[in-house]
């Protein structure tokens, strides 16, 4: 019987009211549509890194090094083969190409492949041949930006270090490299004797050597990774199955879609704000009908549930709705990244991820309608005896009872969105913080009232008494366009923060160019080129390579790696990777010396000053021992001091440094940096590349561009589903003016009944919208401000500074959009002739 | 008796100041009797009605409606017993704005879970004359027509004690005398105890008895002088 009455006047109640819905309506169609957009776009690409992991990776297992892989590899690798398993050899490294005919050069990304290559996915190329056809002989295949870079076209010629080499043809599609966030240059696919003819490959040159193999039908990966991996002893080769779980790249992918997809929610609890509110609303409209249902003998559980079963009947509607809107956006959002990812992401979105979307919304609304529809027990029906109803809902009975869980099913909706508990509960806790703040300026509003002196005019005082008008939503409105603000303008701050900080590392000083590969006897015509070509002198830098060979005479071996890998380790790093030593005197002008004391003396052997990170990933102190292989060479030395670098500082930098005489015999190459004026930037490069083929220039400035790029993409990403935040916040702005059009029309027109203008109307409404708007503002950009910095500091370590140009924007905007919005809600209630107005009352 | 009152008081805070609207009134009504409640506005006449419906909770005293000591209920089992025992008009008459005059009568009928409510609820509108204005909403009534329409909503699930609170009070004289009418017919054919509150000297002659209400206390009762309004 309950049901029946409920669905019944449910139905009666939402035929003759719908249009005070579309607010409701349209909060929850923007929340759940940031929600589908971000999350189909999240699983498609993780779909895509999950289908591609083969192409990606290259093979079913992969073997990387950065040295040539060893006897003990290639045994194991040639049993494979002779058991049906198809290898590729490819070597990686940078170098640079120079355009003979007009000596400009570019740098480059070489990649000397097997016929084989590639073993999983395609390379697209243009002409449509073969792979080993077009790089025969002197050939060489060429991304697309090179030609456009070098002004070069198919069938030109290159020199790329000692060798010549002709470009027959395009690479548009490289399967193992989808993310160019990683490249220096274009890439420049050759033979191994192509390579070999360049000469480029000497000791010391950064070479990535791989071994990519694709196994015969119904044999796992994992074995063979096992077995390749414990046919070496050096601890820096790594094996890596296809189906290992979270390479980088695809972890780095999932930590963009969860921030996104928190951004997502944030809409959606505004959404939820507003439903809040609309329902509050309604039902305050509706207490007659509630009193009168109460004296006519209805039970308070009927009343709830028609206003429960209305409520969720719009939710689902909403929920639809926004999970439509979202499918339709979402293609937009893969166009924005397109750019940083070049993976065939689908753009269908996965059924369970629209059901999620959608069921977030409902739980949303649900959650939503709680504290308004308890309240409706404490109605009162002789609320009927009066004769002016009260405009205000009661409070609930038990406040405690209806928050409990509203607050555990944020949680639980937050932790589902991100996937994490720990990441969910901050998010609770940042909202909560945020709630609070903008909840208290709020409620600061009437405060306002009683400090402003009686001379302040009419329009004034009217306005923000306006704004404690019982129905006026003033703290929500204030709450929900604030939080939109506060992501807008924390990306925008953000944004700037990064971009300053690439800016600034130009114009400090940083160098315009590394030069890597200097050979001992090309120091002095370095020096020579680069002083002609620019006037200033390349400081130059002796680095030695060589890998860690112990550390207090205990051997880093493989076992040991190979154990902190699989404790998910990130700092294994620090075992393996090749370091480039160097031997000063003194300390770098940019390094800090934190502990122990830098030598003065080179008496009594060989001393070493390491980075504090390196020094706590490896786990030394001042007095530990670190042996270092030099090409086969161990050279001891003792740690004297730890070093703190200023990594920001694009200069030089080393991990480990010696004291001098420590390398002596070594064998050295030369980093060179040198600060140019940017118009001499391309003549410094071309000239030293011409006379000196085998040194990489690498230029700083092009690289910190790209980086600007990148983040340009992001921060447009992020900002187009925070946008979906903003757009509910002036949904819910909307919705309250509407809700109050009749009391506001009532009185404008008694106001002009006692002989105010229309333009003291006008601008009382102008004082409600803008005070509305300030507020938003201050607490939005208060908090984006204080984001930015918990973010800037403990996520990016980029140092946070004060933005005065972007906050006072940020707060001006919001005031202009607010006072905009309510104009044009509310201006034509201006017309309306005061007598018709005042006879239906 | 139906209605048994006991010491009632109830009182109220207005603003900063304490009222006392109803100060120890007692009343007995017997069933099937027609008692008007007369006095000056501020009496405590509404109050009183109010109260017989449970509508809200005295601050101390009792009454029993039907047997039944309402001040010993919850709010649903109130809620439920109006349903069942009480038929209520108001003088805002308080139709639910967003329901069609059959719907709004049909809602009692729905509550109970009677059989075919909106057939019972056309019969009962015939009845009030209103067969032509079956789907349409209160506001394109006038006032007479929304009266009639709360009446049929009163005395849909015939209850036994039906109470009127100035149910004439903002009709003309000429459509409030149709009401009296109406209500007084209805009364008879359901053989039900009609409590009115009215300050229409006139109204309260038709009563069987009038109780008189001043300050919240009950200062005299007479007979009343019956007349067959509608023979």
């Amino acid at each position: 019987m309950t049901g029946g009455f409920a669905v019944r006047m449910a139905w009666r109640e939402t035929r003759h009211a719908w249009r005070e819905f579309l607010s409701f309506l349209a909060c929850v169609t923007l929340g759940v549509a940031a929600l589908a957009s971000v999350g189909s776009f999240g699983a498609n690409l993780d779909g895509a890194l999950g289908r591609e992991a083969r192409s990606l990776l290259g093979g079913d297992v992969e073997v990387r090094s950065p040295r040539p892989l060893g006897a003990g590899i290639d045994a194991e690798l040639e049993k494979l083969a002779a058991d049906g398993a198809t290898v590729a050899r490819v070597e990686e490294l940078s170098a640079m190409a120079r355009d003979p005919s007009s000596a400009r050069t570019l740098l480059v990304e070489l990649k000397a492949v097997d016929p084989t290559y590639p073993l999983y996915g395609r390379l697209e190329t243009a002409p449509d041949l073969p792979l080993d056809r077009l790089v025969a002989g002197d050939g060489v295949l060429v991304g697309a930006d090179l030609l456009a870079r070098l002004g070069r076209s198919v069938g030109d010629r290159l020199v790329i270090g000692a060798a010549e080499v002709t470009i027959h043809g395009v690479v548009t599609r490289e399967p193992d490299r989808p993310a160019s966030l990683v490249a220096l240059g274009p890439r420049v696919f050759l033979t191994s004797a192509t390579l070999a003819r360049t000469d480029l490959v000497r000791h010391g040159s950064r070479v990535r050597y791989r071994a990519l193999l694709r196994l015969p039908e119904g044999q796992a990966a994992r074995p063979v990774r096992d077995g390749l991996s414990s046919a070496t002893t050096d601890p820096a080769v790594r094996a890596v199955a296809f189906d290992d779980a979270q390479p980088g790249m695809r972890r780095f992918f999932t930590q963009v879609t969860t921030y996104l997809g928190l951004v997502g929610l944030v809409s959606l609890l505004v959404g939820g704000i507003g439903v809040a509110s609309a329902i509050r609303t309604f039902l305050e409209r509706r207490l007659p009908t509630i009193a009168i249902l109460k004296c006519l003998g209805a039970p308070s559980r009927s009343i709830m549930a028609t206003y429960l079963g209305q409520a969720l009947v719009l939710g689902v509607a909403g929920s639809v709705g926004g999970a439509i809107l979202g499918i339709v956006v979402q293609p937009a959002l893969v166009g924005l990244l397109n750019g940083v990812i070049a993976l065939e992401v689908a753009t269908q979105p996965p059924p369970w991820i629209v059901f999620r979307a959608i069921t977030m919304g409902v739980v949303t609304t649900l959650l939503a309608s709680l504290w308004p529809l308890f309240t409706i027990r404490e109605v009162r029906p002789s609320l009927v005896l009066r004769s002016r109803v009260e405009a205000r809902l009661p409070g609930a009975r038990r406040p405690w009872l209806v928050a409990t869980p509203l607050v555990l099913g944020l949680i639980a909706l937050a932790v589902w969105q991100a996937g994490s508990l720990r990441i969910g509960a901050i998010f609770v806790g940042a909202a909560a913080a945020a709630l609070i703040l903008l909840t208290a300026l709020a409620s600061g509003l009437p405060l306002l009232a009683r400090a402003l002196p009686r001379s302040a005019g009419l329009a004034w005082r009217h306005g923000v008494a306006n704004l404690r008008r019982p129905g006026a939503q003033s703290g929500v409105v204030v709450v929900t366009l604030g939080v939109g603000v506060m992501l807008l303008v924390a990306v925008a701050l953000l944004e700037r923060s990064l971009v300053r900080q690439i800016d600034e590392e130009q114009r400090r000083e940083a160098p315009s160019f590394f030069f890597i590969d200097v050979q001992a006897d090309q120091r002095d015509a370095l020096t020579t080129v680069v002083r002609e070509a620019a006037g200033v002198t390349p400081t130059v830098t002796p680095v030695v390579r060589a890998r860690l060979a112990a550390i207090d005479g205990v051997p880093v071996t493989r076992e040991m790696v190979e154990q902190r890998r699989r404790r998910q380790d990130d700092r294994v790093w620090y075992l393996t990777r090749d370091y480039v030593l160097t031997f000063a005197e003194r300390p770098p002008a940019t390094n800090v010396v934190t502990r122990g004391r830098w030598w003065t003396d080179t008496a009594g052997g060989a001393r070493a000053s390491v980075e504090e990170e390196a020094a706590r990933a490896l786990g030394v102190d001042v007095g530990a021992r670190l042996t270092f292989d030099v090409q086969g060479v161990p050279v001891e030395a003792t740690v004297t001091n730890l070093r703190k670098v200023d990594w920001q500082s694009l200069t030089t930098n080393f991990f480990v440094i010696l004291s001098p005489g420590a390398l002596d015999g070594a064998p050295t190459t030369y980093v060179a940096t040198a600060r140019v004026p940017a118009s001499a930037e391309t003549a410094v490069q071309d000239r030293v590349v011409q006379a000196l083929p085998n040194v990489t220039a690498i230029p700083v400035r092009d690289v910190l561009e790209r980086l600007g790029g990148v983040l340009d993409r992001l921060a447009l990403a992020i900002r187009a589903i925070a946008a979906f935040s903003i757009l509910s916040g002036l949904a819910v702005m909307l919705g309250a003016l509407t809700a109050s059009r009749y009391q506001r029309l009532y009185e404008s027109v008694v106001l002009r009944t006692i002989g105010a203008s229309r333009a003291t109307v006008l601008r009382a409404f102008a004082v409600e919208f803008g005070c509305l708007g300030i507020a938003a503002g201050l607490g939005g950009t208060a908090l984006a401000a204080a984001l930015a910095w918990v973010v800037l500091r403990f996520l990016l370590t980029v140092p946070w500074r004060f933005d005065p140009a972007a906050l006072t924007m940020g707060v001006a905007a919001t005031t202009a959009l607010a006072v905009l919005v309510g104009f044009l809600a509310t201006f034509r209630l201006l017309g309306r002739k005061p007598l018709a107005v005042l006879r239906h009352e | 008796m139906i209605i048994v009152v006991r010491d009632l008081v109830m009182r109220m805070t207005s603003g900063r100041h304490p009222l006392t609207v109803l100060d120890h009134v007692n009343l007995d009504v017997d069933a099937g009797d027609f008692v008007a409640i007369t006095g000056p506005s501020g009496s405590g006449k509404s109050t009183l009605l109010g109260l017989l419906a449970g509508l809200d909770h005295p601050t101390s005293g009792s009454v029993t409606v039907a047997g039944v000591d309402l001040t010993r209920l919850s709010e649903d089992a109130l809620a439920r017993f109006r349903r069942r025992t009480i038929g209520y008009v108001f003088q805002s008459y308080h139709l639910i704005p967003t329901l069609t005059a059959l719907e709004n009568v049909a809602v009692p009928l729905e509550l109970d879970g009677a059989h075919d409510p909106a057939a019972t609820a056309m019969a009962l509108l015939q009845d009030v004359a209103l067969a032509e204005r079956l789907h349409h909403y209160p506001v394109q009534l006038s006032g007479g027509e929304q009266q009639r329409v709360a009446l049929a909503r009163a005395v849909a699930l015939t209850p036994p004690l039906l109470l009127a609170d100035e149910p004439t009070g903002n009709l003309d004289s000429a459509t409030g005398a149709q009401i009296i009418a109406l209500l007084l017919r209805l009364r008879r054919e359901r053989r039900s105890t009609l409590v009115m509150v009215t300050h229409d000297p006139a109204l309260a002659c038709h009563a069987d008895r009038v109780v008189m209400l001043r300050d919240g206390r009950v200062v005299g009762e007479r007979e009343g002088a019956p007349v067959a309004l509608d023979s």
